[in-house]
């Protein structure tokens, strides 16, 4: 089997930029799949690449198993959704749908017919004679997406088409993808910033990093088992990260004191990291069972954050991060200058190299 | 600051009467009865009358309208592909494009007129209506370019290139998407080409050949040779008129902006 979209060794400089940088990508059919890192990091360069629009220096393009490196955009059935979205000004809502099927002369009543189609899949119908600048910024979304998917590409770019958007209209339309995406059946290539939006709507993410591909998994999986200290660090809301050196089998060494940890056995002598997710962590007068690692501290700060508490635990000089969730009923909350006991599982502790 | 308000506002004033009131006196003798220009005796649309029934009229009418109209569609459609040139490929030479584009601007016309007909006799040209609208374009293309290239300035490529991903090859790219909505703008430079064209006096006066006559010239010919005659107010007040209506319908495209 083919895969939708595959980059091969592709790199591209602008200047003595490295915008993207020796990436290989493969991107199945029918998936959803984000590329996520942080600003100028070269999201929108690899998506141009893809659809033409950029040529790479070096490497291959393949669209549906095909070398199409240098096939110009027109003729690479590709849809793109773009950042400032580029509507036509000068064209209603119907005429900005209907463009790519002029484009290929279809004739005109399958046109109208798979106009009125695509508003039903983007729920616009009704909207057909307004004017863009008569939409709001949500509707102007739905046009865009309905504009390039009704010629059916092979695969649907997007490039952080939600950003403009503030967060309620954002929340719905991260769905509205989502159940578009399903509908028609379509690969998507989804570039953003934003991990909530990625983790949300993707079946893989590639994160990426100065051009470089950091990790590319489901989203579970680079939450759950980051690559490397960037990933962990940039995936998530936050995470405690502990340095230190891989003693012997199963023990780092730490600032606060040995910590016990799940394989590895092969690092040691190596610095380490250990980074362990907020909600890991246990806290309480005593934390008993079978945890591997327990620590004293002294609450430095409680934040009430609805679902859980937060708080802030100095542990011999370091602060912990710990999201407790309300299990069972009212649990005592915890105010600064309390000493508490904080622990972990060695399974909840990841061990990070890079 | 009370004080200095009041000097702007008067100055502005006196600066705009200057400017208009001669033209507004023009208009109103237009309608006078009598030959006297400073007495207003009585209305009257004789003028007017004596106007349509002047062939002359017509003919340089006539003359200056379709080389107004040659001249705007070659200065629009030249400044149309050197605008686009210069806002959308990198190349060297491309500020000194820019600047040699407002040198007819910046010199003065009669010294361009001049130096225009040396050349034609020089190359050995016959002059004609042609060699009129060749002199038009020559100053009527940096007019338009100016209003393009602004226009063109504001313009995201991103139109482009999404009609380029929705299958357009780049010349439908370019007519279906990218003249569209850079309409307004050369909307307006069209009608700014045609008023320069149609206004022009200099210019037209030194590359016509003998007996051809745009509206100005016609006019400068009346008053040069029978005084002052009653109907060249009329005729003024129409030249007049038909450059507002243009003015207005400019004035009004500029302000369709996408
Ligand atoms: N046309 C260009 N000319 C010069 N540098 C560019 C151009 N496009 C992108 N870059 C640079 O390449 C890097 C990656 O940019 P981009 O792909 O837009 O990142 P992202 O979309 O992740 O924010 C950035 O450093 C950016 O400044
Ligand atoms: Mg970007």
């Amino acid at each position: 089997m083919s895969y939708a979209v595959e980059l091969i060794n592709i790199s591209k400089y602008f200047g003595d930029v490295r915008a993207v940088d020796n990436v290989s990508l493969k991107v199945r059919k029918n998936e959803f799949f984000s590329l996520l890192g942080p600003s100028g990091c070269g999201k929108t360069t690899t998506l141009r690449i893809i659809a033409g629009l950029e040529e790479p220096d070096k490497g291959i393009v393949k669209l549906d198993g095909k070398d199409v490196t240098y096939v110009p955009t027109h003729k690479r059935n590709i849809g793109m959704v773009f950042q400032t979205l580029a509507l036509f000004p000068h064209m209603n809502v119907y005429e900005n749908i209907a463009f790519g099927l002029r484009m290929r002369r279809v004739p005109e009543s399958e046109i109208r017919r798979r106009v009125r189609e695509m508003l039903e899949i983007v729920r616009l119908t009704g909207l057909e004679h307004r004017r863009i600048h008569q939409l709001s910024g949500g509707q102007r979304q739905r046009v865009a997406l309905a504009r390039a998917l009704i010629v059916q590409p092979a695969v649907l770019l997007l490039d952080e088409p939600l950003g403009a958007l503030d967060l309620k209209i954002r929340q719905r339309m991260m769905v509205e993808l989502k159940r578009v995406q399903r509908e028609v059946g379509t690969t998507f290539i989804y570039v953003t910033h934003d991990q909530t939006e990625a983790m949300v709507m993707s079946d893989r993410i590639a994160v990426m990093k100065d051009g470089v591909i950091q990790q590319v998994g489901a989203p579970y999986e680079i939450y759950m088992r980051p690559r490397n200290r960037f990933v962990a660090n940039f995936i998530g809301e936050a995470i405690n990260m502990l340095e230190g050196t891989y003693i012997e089998p199963g023990v780092v060494e730490t600032s606060i004191g040995n910590v016990r940890v799940e394989g590895g056995a092969e690092y040691v002598g190596r610095r380490v990291a250990v980074a362990i997710r907020p909600e890991k962590i246990l806290i309480g007068e005593e934390v008993s069972g079978d945890v591997d690692n327990v620590f004293s501290g002294r609450i430095l700060m409680t934040i009430f954050r609805g679902a859980f508490v937060e708080y802030r635990v100095d542990v011999a000089g370091f602060e912990f991060i710990v999201f407790k969730p309300h299990v069972g009923g009212l649990a005592r909350i915890y105010q600064a200058g309390d000493v508490v006991k904080v622990g972990w599982i060695k399974e909840g502790g990841i061990l990070l190299v890079d | 600051m009370k004080l200095f308000d009041k000097i702007l506002k008067a100055y502005t004033y006196t600066v705009l009467a200057l400017i208009y009131l001669p033209i507004v006196i023009l208009i109103i003798f237009s309608f006078n009865e009598s030959r006297s220009k400073v007495v207003f005796t009585g209305f009257t649309l004789e003028n007017y009358y004596s106007l349509i029934g002047n062939y002359r009229v017509w003919d340089s009418f006539y003359n200056s309208i379709w080389t107004g109209a040659v001249v705007t569609v070659v200065s629009v459609v030249l400044a149309i592909l050197m605008a686009y040139g210069v806002s959308r490929y990198e190349f060297s030479g491309k500020t000194l494009i820019d600047s040699i584009m407002l040198i007819p601007i910046i010199i003065p016309e009669i010294v361009e007129a001049l130096t225009l007909l040396v050349f034609l006799v020089i190359i050995g040209i016959e002059l004609s209506p042609y060699t009129v609208i060749i002199g038009h374009v020559a100053f009527d293309i940096s007019f338009a370019y100016v209003v393009v290239k602004a226009r063109m300035a504001g313009y995201d490529p991103q139109f482009e290139e999404a009609a380029r991903t929705l299958g357009a090859d780049e010349i439908r790219a370019f007519t279906k998407v990218t003249l569209p909505i850079l309409a307004p703008g050369i909307a307006a430079a069209a009608l700014i080409a045609f008023l320069e064209s149609y206004d022009d006096f200099i210019k037209t006066f030194f590359t016509r050949p003998p007996g051809f006559m745009t509206l100005p010239v016609y006019i400068w010919n009346m008053a040069s040779r029978r005084g002052f005659p009653l109907d060249l107010n009329a005729l003024a007040t129409f030249v007049v008129a038909i450059s507002l209506i243009f003015a207005y319908i400019r004035n009004r495209i500029e302000r369709r902006v996408y």
